[in-house]
């Protein structure tokens, strides 16, 4: 056990497991979220039919998602928004380089997907000034880390640190008062929303039939992010779409329960096209007092292929709560370094799909196929089936590690996966 | 090693054969004193293969469940009992998916022995403890098993049966299935540390019975507790010591 690393997912593994910092932060976390889920639940009977339905809307939604992507487009464009459907990531990368341009400040609220085509790179590469607004994410900006959760991306962070990080930026002592960290960020970012020349959002669900772009979140942010900049782009996967309004709103029902434990998130926006106006002689007019231009990037990056595999494409019904991470007893010790940009055991195939088979090639052997994050998801997604399925596809392509190589090796030699000797018996 | 119909294999598995051979000498000597007319395939047993599909091997896993199943059959067993829930697993639910036919019945020595309970009535001495059953992952969520351990931990005079606030489909898992405890070692430890903590303290037993011989290998790893399987414990019972 104590052996060198063997290679840089390991060391980061070993770097979680002892950091007793980030783990007390995860503690935390987690009871915090099992408590007020299942207080919320208790409250919500009806959730049980609720999400047996949004499994059922999903399960429609991923086999037409082609058809689906198409007529969001088509309805984004009647309202007068722009769609784009990106196929990887480094052409979502080229539209929004092309839609921002140069020397802008822009403002964000977190976007999983944003993440995923490493997009605040590529917008700074081109000389813009990119502010992340949720806290959370802020935090991690100003400090060059890496999110290590879906929802709460900063939960490794405690207090103290935060007050140490803002105190850099502003140049003067910040409490660590939680109340005071608030009002910092508060402060700091309401410059941001109004000067700010783009607003980038992500959306967590799209009705096809419509147009409309669903954000759900609890700060406000995103609120100000959509409405305030004069050009909004909104980027999501397509598997995002649902056929229509009442399905999407099935979707916000579902979610925040299962992502924080409230019963519905403090804010939703629905944003159906740009800003208009016909109040002067019925004449239209865009960008009245929200944005100019709306843009939607619909980004492909590997999910059409995911749908294809029979098994895999059950990762496209996630509705991305995170709840099975709070419950996922290895995500518990090692934290963010279980995944990449998606975590845990459906985090798996996720990374696997959009950033490459390297990227889980090792962390995947830490998954015990447990099953717990089915047991807890509202759509009961079969994560441990998707984890074998897609660890024998790695293994296909010359991905196993030696510990695993050799318990087969001895299993053939000797009859048994140690290598002892027995038949003398 | 000629078999008669519908004699009982007990099938060992790794861990118990190698590793943790308390648990299959526990095993046998309760099978013997109910009276149960079994073999063992000693030496010759092999590997079900549930390790290999778990780390993605299928291909050398699906050789193994055919040989295993021609074997197995050709030996004339019809019914096979299993001390690890992996190779109950495995055995029951993923072998028929291989070779497209069951091709015996597997039963995992919980549900055996509780169809034999009626003949530990009266054989049980009393264990004064407080203990607290684990539900392994194969065997409670993957294939549903969850009260036949305990109602076996419930004859048993003087034990105290106490649950985990996670348990049956919600319970936590060892750390060390799915090839996670010969990949990353430290991680399955501290996963099973994530049980005989704060859980065992809040469940306030001071034996922990499972009936899954890697969990109590990694449950022992752990420390902090006394682990015991199933058989073990009814052993103990039995013979008053």
């Amino acid at each position: 056990m104590n052996d060198e690393p063997r290679d840089p997912k390991s060391k980061e593994f070993s770097e979680w497991m002892g950091d007793q910092r980030r783990r007390l932060g995860i503690d935390r976390a987690v009871a915090a979220y099992t408590a007020a889920k299942e207080a919320a639940l208790k409250r919500l009977p009806e959730m049980e039919e609720m999400r047996k339905e949004v499994r059922r809307i999903k399960e429609e939604s991923i086999s037409r998602m082609g058809e689906l992507a198409r007529q969001a487009m088509d309805s984004i464009a009647d309202v007068k928004g722009t769609p784009y459907l990106a196929g990887d990531a480094a052409e979502a990368r080229r539209i929004f380089c092309s839609i921002v341009g140069t020397g802008k400040l822009v403002v964000k609220s977190k976007s999983l997907t944003s993440e995923e085509i490493h997009l605040n790179g590529a917008l700074e590469a081109a000389g813009n000034d990119v502010y992340e607004t949720d806290l959370g994410e802020f935090i991690i900006q100003l400090r060059k880390e890496k999110p290590t959760h879906i929802i709460n991306p900063s939960v490794h962070v405690p207090r103290e640190e935060v007050a140490q990080t803002f105190s850099k930026l502003l140049g003067r002592e910040v409490s660590s008062d939680i109340p005071s960290l608030v009002g910092v960020a508060r402060e700091f970012l309401r410059d941001k929303f109004c000067k700010a020349d783009v607003g980038i959002t992500g959306a967590n669900v799209v009705s096809a039939k419509t147009g409309t772009l669903f954000i759900i979140e609890n700060e406000g942010n995103a609120r100000f992010v959509s409405n305030a900049p004069p050009v909004h782009i909104a980027i999501t996967g397509i598997e995002k779409v649902v056929p229509t309004l009442s399905d999407a709103f099935k979707v916000v029902q579902t979610l925040p329960p299962y992502a924080t434990g409230v019963l519905i998130s403090a804010y939703v926006s629905l944003v159906t096209g740009p800003s208009k106006t016909a109040d002067i002689e019925k004449t239209i007019v865009y960008g009245a007092h929200g944005p100019k231009e709306l843009h939607v990037v619909l980004l492909d990056n590997g999910r059409s292929e995911m749908a294809k595999d029979p098994i895999l494409r059950e990762a496209l019904y996630c509705l991305r709560c995170g709840g099975c991470l709070y419950e996922c007893p290895v995500y518990r010790i090692v934290g963010g370094s279980f995944g990449d940009n998606y975590f845990g055991g459906i985090g798996m195939v996720w990374s696997a799909f959009t950033r490459g088979d390297e990227a889980v090639a090792v962390a995947i052997d830490a998954c015990t196929k447990c099953g717990r994050c089915k047991e807890v998801c509202p759509l009961e997604i079969d994560v441990p089936k998707m984890v074998e399925r897609l660890k024998g596809k790695l293994v296909r392509k010359g991905h196993l590690s030696r510990k695993h190589a050799e318990i087969r090796e001895n299993i053939e030699r000797k009859g048994n996966p140690f290598g002892q000797s027995e038949r003398r018996q | 090693m000629m078999a008669m119909v519908g004699k009982i294999l007990y099938w060992k598995g790794c861990m118990s054969r190698l590793k943790m051979k308390s648990i299959a000498d526990s095993t046998e000597a309760l099978l013997g004193l109910l009276g149960v007319d079994y073999d063992t395939l000693g030496g010759e047993e092999g590997c079900c293969g549930s390790v290999l599909l778990r780390t993605g091997q299928y291909d050398a896993a699906r050789s193994l469940a055919i040989l295993n199943a021609d074997r197995i059959s050709s030996l004339g067993y019809s019914e096979l009992v299993t001390s690890c829930p992996g190779c109950f697993k495995t055995m029951s639910s993923e072998y028929p998916m291989i070779i497209g036919r069951a091709p015996f019945r597997v039963m995992h020595i919980s549900q055996f022995l509780y169809g034999r309970r009626a003949a530990m009535e009266g054989c049980l001495h009393p264990i004064r403890a407080r203990v607290v059953y684990h539900d392994p992952c194969h065997l409670g969520r993957h294939m549903g098993v969850y009260d036949e351990p305990r109602a076996l931990i419930r004859m048993v005079p003087g034990a105290d049966l106490v649950e985990f606030k996670y348990n049956r489909s919600k319970a936590l898992c060892c750390g060390a299935g799915g090839g996670v405890r010969s990949a990353f070692p430290e991680i399955a430890v501290e996963v099973a540390r994530g049980i005989t903590g704060a859980p065992l303290r809040e469940a306030g037993a001071s034996i922990i019975i499972t009936s899954c011989p890697f969990c109590n290998y990694n449950l022992k790893e752990a420390g902090g507790a006394e682990v015991i399987d199933l058989p073990e414990f009814l052993l103990r019972s039995w013979r008053g010591s």
